[in-house]
Protein backbone atom coordinates (compact mmCIF):
# COMPACT_ATOMS: atom_id res chain seq x y z
CA UNK A 1 0.00 0.00 0.00
CA UNK A 2 1.29 3.54 -1.26
CA UNK A 3 -0.69 6.30 0.45
CA UNK A 4 0.29 9.57 -1.92
CA UNK A 5 -1.14 12.64 -2.81
CA UNK A 6 -4.79 12.38 -4.36
CA UNK A 7 -5.08 8.96 -2.93
CA UNK A 8 -8.25 7.64 -1.82
CA UNK A 9 -8.27 5.52 1.69
CA UNK A 10 -10.89 4.14 3.59
CA UNK A 11 -9.56 4.68 7.15
CA UNK A 12 -11.07 3.18 10.12
CA UNK A 13 -10.63 2.15 13.81
CA UNK A 14 -10.01 -2.13 14.55
CA UNK A 15 -10.74 -3.92 17.53
CA UNK A 16 -13.02 -6.37 19.37
CA UNK A 17 -15.82 -6.60 17.46
CA UNK A 18 -18.99 -8.59 18.35
CA UNK A 19 -16.86 -9.89 21.34
CA UNK A 20 -14.49 -11.45 18.85
CA UNK A 21 -11.08 -9.90 19.66
CA UNK A 22 -9.12 -8.33 16.80
CA UNK A 23 -6.64 -11.49 16.41
CA UNK A 24 -9.45 -14.22 16.08
CA UNK A 25 -11.30 -11.91 13.53
CA UNK A 26 -7.91 -11.21 11.84
CA UNK A 27 -7.03 -15.00 11.18
CA UNK A 28 -11.10 -16.03 10.34
CA UNK A 29 -10.82 -13.28 7.74
CA UNK A 30 -7.55 -14.29 5.94
CA UNK A 31 -8.26 -17.99 6.10
CA UNK A 32 -11.54 -17.05 3.80
CA UNK A 33 -9.50 -14.92 1.54
CA UNK A 34 -7.68 -18.20 0.96
CA UNK A 35 -10.62 -20.22 0.70
CA UNK A 36 -12.88 -18.15 -1.21
CA UNK A 37 -10.91 -15.22 -3.11
CA UNK A 38 -12.28 -12.48 -1.00
CA UNK A 39 -14.04 -11.82 2.23
CA UNK A 40 -16.17 -9.51 3.40
CA UNK A 41 -15.54 -6.64 6.77
CA UNK A 42 -18.17 -6.23 8.73
CA UNK A 43 -18.38 -2.80 10.46
CA UNK A 44 -21.65 -0.39 11.20
CA UNK A 45 -22.03 3.55 11.01
CA UNK A 46 -23.61 5.95 8.55
CA UNK A 47 -20.31 7.73 8.11
CA UNK A 48 -19.15 4.59 5.31
CA UNK A 49 -22.58 3.69 4.08
CA UNK A 50 -21.98 0.95 1.97
CA UNK A 51 -24.92 2.80 -0.95
CA UNK A 52 -24.59 6.64 -0.61
CA UNK A 53 -20.93 6.56 0.93
CA UNK A 54 -18.15 3.62 -0.40
CA UNK A 55 -19.73 2.91 -3.74
CA UNK A 56 -19.79 5.93 -5.21
CA UNK A 57 -16.31 7.35 -3.62
CA UNK A 58 -14.44 3.63 -4.73
CA UNK A 59 -16.39 4.01 -8.69
CA UNK A 60 -15.25 7.68 -8.68
CA UNK A 61 -11.66 7.03 -7.33
CA UNK A 62 -8.31 6.86 -9.43
CA UNK A 63 -7.11 3.78 -8.62
CA UNK A 64 -7.82 1.02 -6.19
CA UNK A 65 -8.98 1.53 -2.70
CA UNK A 66 -7.09 0.51 0.29
CA UNK A 67 -9.09 0.61 3.70
CA UNK A 68 -6.42 1.68 6.15
CA UNK A 69 -7.11 0.44 9.66
CA UNK A 70 -5.91 1.56 12.76
CA UNK A 71 -5.57 -1.25 15.58
CA UNK A 72 -7.02 -0.23 18.68
CA UNK A 73 -8.22 -1.42 21.81
CA UNK A 74 -11.94 -1.26 22.21
CA UNK A 75 -14.90 -3.56 23.23
CA UNK A 76 -17.98 -3.92 21.01
CA UNK A 77 -21.13 -5.92 22.79
CA UNK A 78 -23.15 -6.31 19.70
CA UNK A 79 -24.34 -10.15 19.86
CA UNK A 80 -22.11 -12.11 17.05
CA UNK A 81 -25.26 -13.11 15.18
CA UNK A 82 -24.35 -14.19 11.60
CA UNK A 83 -25.82 -12.41 8.81
CA UNK A 84 -27.43 -14.35 6.08
CA UNK A 85 -27.68 -12.27 2.84
CA UNK A 86 -26.02 -9.27 1.13
CA UNK A 87 -27.09 -6.83 -0.87
CA UNK A 88 -24.83 -4.30 -3.07
CA UNK A 89 -28.25 -2.06 -3.73
CA UNK A 90 -30.45 -2.90 -1.03
CA UNK A 91 -32.83 -4.24 -3.58
CA UNK A 92 -31.48 -7.56 -4.68
CA UNK A 93 -30.05 -9.86 -1.86
CA UNK A 94 -28.04 -13.12 -2.02
CA UNK A 95 -26.82 -15.54 0.01
CA UNK A 96 -23.60 -15.23 1.79
CA UNK A 97 -21.35 -18.00 0.73
CA UNK A 98 -20.89 -20.28 3.87
CA UNK A 99 -17.16 -19.94 4.20
CA UNK A 100 -17.92 -16.13 4.77
CA UNK A 101 -18.86 -15.25 8.09
CA UNK A 102 -19.55 -11.81 8.98
CA UNK A 103 -20.91 -11.23 12.42
CA UNK A 104 -22.85 -8.39 14.01
CA UNK A 105 -22.66 -6.24 11.73
CA UNK A 106 -25.64 -4.02 9.26
CA UNK A 107 -22.59 -3.58 6.29
CA UNK A 108 -19.64 -5.35 4.83
CA UNK A 109 -16.54 -4.37 2.83
CA UNK A 110 -15.50 -6.67 0.28
CA UNK A 111 -12.22 -7.13 0.38
CA UNK A 112 -9.14 -9.61 -1.20
CA UNK A 113 -5.89 -8.64 0.77
CA UNK A 114 -5.27 -8.37 4.39
CA UNK A 115 -1.98 -7.54 4.87
CA UNK A 116 -0.17 -6.16 8.48
CA UNK A 117 1.38 -2.63 7.61
CA UNK A 118 3.18 -0.46 9.92
CA UNK A 119 2.68 3.34 8.74
CA UNK A 120 1.46 6.50 9.60
CA UNK A 121 -1.21 8.49 8.40
CA UNK A 122 -1.16 12.05 9.02
CA UNK A 123 -5.33 12.64 9.07
CA UNK A 124 -4.89 16.40 9.15
CA UNK A 125 -3.40 16.12 5.64
CA UNK A 126 -6.55 14.18 4.66
CA UNK A 127 -10.26 15.40 3.97
CA UNK A 128 -13.60 13.63 3.86
CA UNK A 129 -14.07 12.74 0.18
CA UNK A 130 -18.32 13.35 -0.55
CA UNK A 131 -21.61 13.46 2.37
CA UNK A 132 -22.87 15.51 4.92
CA UNK A 133 -18.91 16.33 5.75
CA UNK A 134 -17.74 16.79 2.76
CA UNK A 135 -14.47 18.95 2.30
CA UNK A 136 -13.96 18.84 6.51
CA UNK A 137 -10.39 18.17 7.27
CA UNK A 138 -10.40 14.20 8.08
CA UNK A 139 -8.38 15.51 11.61
CA UNK A 140 -11.04 17.34 12.42
CA UNK A 141 -13.96 14.81 11.30
CA UNK A 142 -12.27 11.63 12.81
CA UNK A 143 -13.15 12.04 16.65
CA UNK A 144 -15.28 11.25 18.69
CA UNK A 145 -18.37 8.75 17.94
CA UNK A 146 -16.63 8.86 14.26
CA UNK A 147 -14.61 6.53 13.68
CA UNK A 148 -14.03 5.88 10.15
CA UNK A 149 -14.66 8.21 6.97
CA UNK A 150 -13.99 8.16 3.30
CA UNK A 151 -11.01 10.38 2.85
CA UNK A 152 -8.82 11.96 0.17
CA UNK A 153 -5.20 12.34 0.68
CA UNK A 154 -4.36 16.32 0.08
CA UNK A 155 -0.76 16.19 1.60
CA UNK A 156 1.39 13.30 3.34
CA UNK A 157 2.04 15.98 6.33
CA UNK A 158 0.27 18.91 7.62
CA UNK A 159 1.17 21.94 9.85
CA UNK A 160 -1.07 20.59 12.34
CA UNK A 161 -0.39 17.14 11.62
CA UNK A 162 -2.71 14.25 13.55
CA UNK A 163 -0.52 11.16 13.00
CA UNK A 164 -2.22 7.45 13.18
CA UNK A 165 -0.47 4.39 13.42
CA UNK A 166 -1.80 2.19 10.36
CA UNK A 167 -1.46 -1.11 11.04
CA UNK A 168 -3.48 -3.25 8.22
CA UNK A 169 -4.49 -2.69 5.25
CA UNK A 170 -7.00 -4.26 2.66
CA UNK A 171 -7.57 -4.01 -1.19
CA UNK A 172 -11.52 -3.26 -1.34
CA UNK A 173 -13.22 -5.20 -4.33
CA UNK A 174 -16.55 -4.86 -6.41
CA UNK A 175 -19.01 -4.17 -5.07
CA UNK A 176 -16.91 -2.71 -2.85
CA UNK A 177 -19.65 -2.34 0.54
CA UNK A 178 -22.55 -4.36 0.96
CA UNK A 179 -25.81 -4.16 2.88
CA UNK A 180 -26.34 -7.09 4.96
CA UNK A 181 -29.21 -9.01 7.00
CA UNK A 182 -30.46 -12.29 9.07
CA UNK B 1 -45.19 41.00 23.84
CA UNK B 2 -44.77 36.94 23.09
CA UNK B 3 -47.06 34.67 24.40
CA UNK B 4 -46.26 32.26 27.67
CA UNK B 5 -45.63 28.78 26.33
CA UNK B 6 -45.65 25.59 29.25
CA UNK B 7 -42.44 24.22 28.05
CA UNK B 8 -42.90 20.75 30.09
CA UNK B 9 -46.64 20.70 27.79
CA UNK B 10 -45.04 21.42 24.89
CA UNK B 11 -41.98 18.90 25.43
CA UNK B 12 -44.60 16.16 26.36
CA UNK B 13 -46.66 16.56 23.57
CA UNK B 14 -44.02 16.66 21.34
CA UNK B 15 -42.71 13.45 22.51
CA UNK B 16 -45.64 11.69 22.10
CA UNK B 17 -44.97 12.57 17.72
CA UNK B 18 -41.70 11.65 18.44
CA UNK B 19 -43.34 7.99 19.39
CA UNK B 20 -45.73 8.16 16.48
CA UNK B 21 -42.62 8.47 14.18
CA UNK B 22 -41.56 5.46 11.48
CA UNK B 23 -37.72 5.05 12.00
CA UNK B 24 -35.52 7.05 9.44
CA UNK B 25 -34.06 5.53 6.06
CA UNK B 26 -30.97 6.88 5.62
CA UNK B 27 -30.61 6.12 2.10
CA UNK B 28 -33.65 8.77 1.50
CA UNK B 29 -31.64 11.10 3.61
CA UNK B 30 -34.72 10.28 6.23
CA UNK B 31 -33.04 12.26 9.52
CA UNK B 32 -34.48 13.51 12.51
CA UNK B 33 -33.97 16.59 14.19
CA UNK B 34 -33.23 16.60 17.63
CA UNK B 35 -36.46 16.84 19.94
CA UNK B 36 -35.29 20.17 21.81
CA UNK B 37 -34.45 21.96 18.07
CA UNK B 38 -38.50 20.34 17.38
CA UNK B 39 -40.03 22.19 20.07
CA UNK B 40 -38.77 25.28 19.25
CA UNK B 41 -39.18 24.90 15.43
CA UNK B 42 -42.63 23.97 15.74
CA UNK B 43 -43.38 26.93 17.53
CA UNK B 44 -41.55 29.38 15.49
CA UNK B 45 -43.38 27.54 12.09
CA UNK B 46 -46.68 27.66 14.15
CA UNK B 47 -46.20 31.30 14.26
CA UNK B 48 -45.30 31.79 11.14
CA UNK B 49 -48.22 30.05 9.37
CA UNK B 50 -50.66 31.47 11.82
CA UNK B 51 -54.12 31.55 9.99
CA UNK B 52 -52.60 30.21 6.82
CA UNK B 53 -52.94 27.28 4.77
CA UNK B 54 -49.68 25.52 5.09
CA UNK B 55 -48.08 22.83 2.97
CA UNK B 56 -45.10 20.73 4.06
CA UNK B 57 -42.98 19.04 1.27
CA UNK B 58 -41.91 16.17 2.55
CA UNK B 59 -41.94 16.21 6.15
CA UNK B 60 -40.27 12.88 7.74
CA UNK B 61 -39.49 14.87 11.08
CA UNK B 62 -42.80 15.43 11.91
CA UNK B 63 -43.03 19.22 12.14
CA UNK B 64 -46.33 19.18 10.76
CA UNK B 65 -47.46 17.01 13.24
CA UNK B 66 -46.17 18.95 16.21
CA UNK B 67 -47.38 22.04 14.62
CA UNK B 68 -50.83 20.85 14.71
CA UNK B 69 -51.31 19.41 17.82
CA UNK B 70 -49.27 21.83 19.81
CA UNK B 71 -52.18 24.23 18.23
CA UNK B 72 -55.11 21.78 19.31
CA UNK B 73 -53.68 20.97 22.81
CA UNK B 74 -54.21 24.66 23.52
CA UNK B 75 -50.19 24.42 24.25
CA UNK B 76 -49.73 27.08 20.94
CA UNK B 77 -52.57 29.90 20.63
CA UNK B 78 -51.88 30.05 17.02
CA UNK B 79 -51.14 28.08 14.29
CA UNK B 80 -51.69 27.51 10.23
CA UNK B 81 -55.42 26.56 9.39
CA UNK B 82 -54.78 23.72 7.35
CA UNK B 83 -51.76 21.92 6.65
CA UNK B 84 -51.13 19.00 4.16
CA UNK B 85 -48.31 17.04 3.75
CA UNK B 86 -46.75 15.44 0.69
CA UNK B 87 -44.41 12.85 1.42
CA UNK B 88 -43.11 10.11 -0.87
CA UNK B 89 -42.90 7.51 2.23
CA UNK B 90 -46.07 5.77 2.58
CA UNK B 91 -45.40 4.97 6.62
CA UNK B 92 -44.71 8.52 7.06
CA UNK B 93 -48.24 9.63 5.60
CA UNK B 94 -49.81 6.93 7.62
CA UNK B 95 -48.42 7.72 10.43
CA UNK B 96 -49.42 11.20 10.35
CA UNK B 97 -53.11 10.16 9.08
CA UNK B 98 -53.33 7.78 11.88
CA UNK B 99 -52.00 10.70 14.12
CA UNK B 100 -54.44 13.23 13.25
CA UNK B 101 -56.94 10.38 13.41
CA UNK B 102 -56.61 9.45 16.87
CA UNK B 103 -56.17 13.07 17.65
CA UNK B 104 -58.60 14.53 15.82
CA UNK B 105 -56.39 17.10 14.34
CA UNK B 106 -59.25 17.36 11.51
CA UNK B 107 -56.68 20.46 9.42
CA UNK B 108 -54.23 18.12 9.55
CA UNK B 109 -54.08 15.54 6.44
CA UNK B 110 -51.19 13.91 4.75
CA UNK B 111 -50.81 12.62 0.88
CA UNK B 112 -48.78 10.32 -0.71
CA UNK B 113 -47.02 11.91 -3.39
CA UNK B 114 -43.37 11.92 -5.41
CA UNK B 115 -42.23 15.74 -5.69
CA UNK B 116 -40.50 13.66 -9.54
CA UNK B 117 -44.73 14.26 -10.37
CA UNK B 118 -46.59 17.27 -10.99
CA UNK B 119 -48.07 18.15 -7.38
CA UNK B 120 -51.69 17.46 -7.11
CA UNK B 121 -53.09 20.78 -6.37
CA UNK B 122 -56.67 21.01 -5.16
CA UNK B 123 -56.70 24.32 -3.29
CA UNK B 124 -53.51 26.85 -3.06
CA UNK B 125 -51.83 27.29 -0.03
CA UNK B 126 -50.28 30.51 1.59
CA UNK B 127 -47.48 28.99 2.43
CA UNK B 128 -44.81 25.59 2.21
CA UNK B 129 -42.61 24.50 4.37
CA UNK B 130 -39.52 21.65 3.06
CA UNK B 131 -36.84 20.35 5.16
CA UNK B 132 -35.61 18.44 1.60
CA UNK B 133 -32.22 15.74 1.04
CA UNK B 134 -29.82 18.83 1.46
CA UNK B 135 -27.65 18.40 -2.13
CA UNK B 136 -24.61 17.87 -0.80
CA UNK B 137 -23.49 16.15 -4.16
CA UNK B 138 -25.93 18.21 -6.39
CA UNK B 139 -25.16 21.82 -5.87
CA UNK B 140 -28.74 21.70 -4.32
CA UNK B 141 -31.10 20.69 -7.12
CA UNK B 142 -32.48 18.28 -4.74
CA UNK B 143 -33.44 21.03 -2.58
CA UNK B 144 -34.61 23.12 -5.67
CA UNK B 145 -36.87 20.36 -6.57
CA UNK B 146 -38.80 20.66 -3.40
CA UNK B 147 -38.59 24.63 -3.22
CA UNK B 148 -40.17 24.18 -6.49
CA UNK B 149 -42.99 22.15 -5.90
CA UNK B 150 -43.56 24.33 -2.82
CA UNK B 151 -43.38 27.59 -4.75
CA UNK B 152 -46.01 26.15 -6.73
CA UNK B 153 -48.17 25.13 -3.63
CA UNK B 154 -48.63 28.89 -3.42
CA UNK B 155 -48.86 29.50 -6.91
CA UNK B 156 -45.88 31.75 -6.96
CA UNK B 157 -47.86 34.19 -4.61
CA UNK B 158 -46.96 33.07 -1.03
CA UNK B 159 -44.00 32.45 1.79
CA UNK B 160 -42.22 29.44 2.00
CA UNK B 161 -39.35 28.14 4.54
CA UNK B 162 -36.77 26.05 3.69
CA UNK B 163 -34.51 24.15 6.03
CA UNK B 164 -31.13 23.13 4.59
CA UNK B 165 -27.48 22.87 5.99
CA UNK B 166 -25.74 25.44 7.43
CA UNK B 167 -22.08 25.04 8.25
CA UNK B 168 -19.62 28.39 7.39
CA UNK B 169 -16.85 25.35 8.04
CA UNK B 170 -17.86 23.39 4.92
CA UNK B 171 -17.85 24.85 1.32
CA UNK B 172 -21.06 22.89 0.21
CA UNK B 173 -23.90 24.26 2.28
CA UNK B 174 -22.47 27.56 1.43
CA UNK B 175 -22.50 26.52 -2.29
CA UNK B 176 -25.51 25.37 -1.86
CA UNK B 177 -27.51 28.24 0.33
CA UNK B 178 -26.08 30.20 -2.80
CA UNK B 179 -27.82 27.72 -5.63
CA UNK B 180 -30.66 27.66 -4.04
CA UNK B 181 -31.53 31.70 -3.43
CA UNK B 182 -30.21 32.25 -7.00
CA UNK B 183 -33.33 29.71 -8.05
CA UNK B 184 -35.77 31.16 -5.60
CA UNK B 185 -35.06 34.63 -6.65
CA UNK B 186 -35.14 33.86 -10.66
CA UNK B 187 -38.35 32.15 -9.63
CA UNK B 188 -39.61 35.64 -8.11
CA UNK B 189 -38.94 35.46 -4.40
CA UNK B 190 -36.96 37.15 -2.24
CA UNK B 191 -35.19 36.39 0.98
CA UNK B 192 -37.10 37.74 3.86
CA UNK B 193 -35.25 36.13 6.73
CA UNK B 194 -32.35 34.07 7.30
CA UNK B 195 -31.74 31.75 11.02
CA UNK B 196 -28.13 30.62 10.42
CA UNK B 197 -27.26 27.28 11.99
CA UNK B 198 -30.04 26.29 14.31
CA UNK B 199 -31.00 22.97 14.21
CA UNK B 200 -29.22 19.83 15.01
CA UNK B 201 -29.84 16.53 14.28
CA UNK B 202 -29.50 12.69 14.93
CA UNK B 203 -26.35 12.48 12.09
CA UNK B 204 -24.26 10.32 13.30
CA UNK B 205 -21.67 10.98 10.72
CA UNK B 206 -21.76 14.73 10.70
CA UNK B 207 -23.12 15.56 14.61
CA UNK B 208 -21.81 19.00 14.37
CA UNK B 209 -23.96 20.23 11.46
CA UNK B 210 -26.71 22.45 11.90
CA UNK B 211 -29.52 23.49 9.36
CA UNK B 212 -30.84 27.20 8.79
CA UNK B 213 -33.99 28.09 8.32
CA UNK B 214 -34.15 30.27 5.05
CA UNK B 215 -37.13 31.95 4.65
CA UNK B 216 -38.27 33.71 1.33
CA UNK B 217 -41.66 35.31 0.46
CA UNK B 218 -42.91 36.27 -3.65
CA UNK B 219 -42.47 39.48 -4.95
CA UNK B 220 -45.37 41.62 -4.47
CA UNK B 221 -45.71 42.25 -8.15
CA UNK B 222 -46.00 38.15 -8.72
CA UNK B 223 -48.62 37.04 -10.86
CA UNK B 224 -50.14 33.72 -10.16
CA UNK B 225 -49.31 30.48 -11.57
CA UNK B 226 -51.06 27.47 -11.87
CA UNK B 227 -50.06 24.03 -12.97
CA UNK B 228 -47.44 21.69 -11.63
CA UNK B 229 -45.67 19.58 -14.36
CA UNK B 230 -43.66 16.26 -13.87
CA UNK B 231 -39.87 16.23 -13.76
CA UNK B 232 -38.88 14.66 -17.65
CA UNK B 233 -35.10 16.20 -17.59
CA UNK B 234 -33.44 12.97 -15.57
CA UNK B 235 -30.39 15.58 -14.87
CA UNK B 236 -32.35 16.86 -12.05
CA UNK B 237 -32.55 13.87 -10.45
CA UNK B 238 -28.71 13.01 -10.64
CA UNK B 239 -26.76 12.42 -6.86
CA UNK B 240 -30.60 13.22 -5.88
CA UNK B 241 -29.61 11.41 -2.27
CA UNK B 242 -25.57 12.13 -2.43
CA UNK B 243 -23.05 11.10 -4.78
CA UNK B 244 -23.98 8.64 -7.65
CA UNK B 245 -26.92 7.78 -6.29
CA UNK B 246 -30.08 8.67 -8.13
CA UNK B 247 -33.53 9.12 -7.02
CA UNK B 248 -35.00 5.92 -7.88
CA UNK B 249 -37.73 4.88 -6.04
CA UNK B 250 -41.07 6.33 -6.55
CA UNK B 251 -42.63 5.59 -3.29
CA UNK B 252 -41.88 3.81 0.13
CA UNK B 253 -44.95 1.61 0.41
CA UNK B 254 -45.45 0.30 4.50
CA UNK B 255 -45.81 -2.81 5.46
CA UNK B 256 -49.08 -2.60 6.87
CA UNK B 257 -48.97 -4.45 10.63
CA UNK B 258 -51.79 -4.71 13.21
CA UNK B 259 -49.56 -3.70 15.97
CA UNK B 260 -48.26 -0.58 14.90
CA UNK B 261 -47.26 1.50 17.57
CA UNK B 262 -46.25 -1.38 19.63
CA UNK B 263 -42.44 -3.81 19.95
CA UNK B 264 -42.32 -5.55 17.14
CA UNK B 265 -42.89 -9.30 17.27
CA UNK B 266 -39.45 -10.42 15.61
CA UNK B 267 -38.04 -8.28 17.96
CA UNK B 268 -38.52 -10.78 20.92
CA UNK B 269 -39.17 -13.86 22.32
CA UNK B 270 -40.58 -15.24 25.62
CA UNK B 271 -38.56 -17.18 27.93
CA UNK B 272 -41.48 -19.05 30.40
CA UNK B 273 -40.81 -19.37 33.91
CA UNK B 274 -41.23 -23.03 34.82
CA UNK B 275 -44.34 -25.51 36.12
CA UNK B 276 -42.47 -25.22 39.65
CA UNK B 277 -41.91 -21.35 39.54
CA UNK B 278 -45.98 -20.92 38.74
CA UNK B 279 -47.50 -22.62 41.35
Amino acid sequence: MNIEPGAAILYMKVGTHAQENLETILERKRKEIEDSGYSMWGYGGNSCHPRTMVQPFARAAPGPIYLCMEPMQSSHLAEPIRAEEFSADGMNWHEIPAPINVLGSRYALCIDSLEDVDQNLDLAGTRVALGNSMGLNGGKYVRGRVDKACLEVVQLSSSEPRNVHIGLAAKLVEPYAVLLRT
Amino acid sequence: MAEEIDLKAAINAVSDVVQNRPRPIREFDQIYMKTGDMVMQSEFVANWARGKRLAFIGDGDSISVCVAYLHARGILGYGPSLTTVFDFDERIVSAINRFADHERLENLQAVLYNCIDGLPLSKQYECFYTNPPWGASNNGASVNLFAQRGLEATRYCGEGMIVIADDPQLSWPQEVLYQVQAFTSNSGFYVSRMMPQLHSYHLDDAPDLRSCNLIIKARPTNIERLGSEPILDGARLDNFYGRDTTLRVRYVKEVKRLDYGRANEIEYAFELLGEAERQ
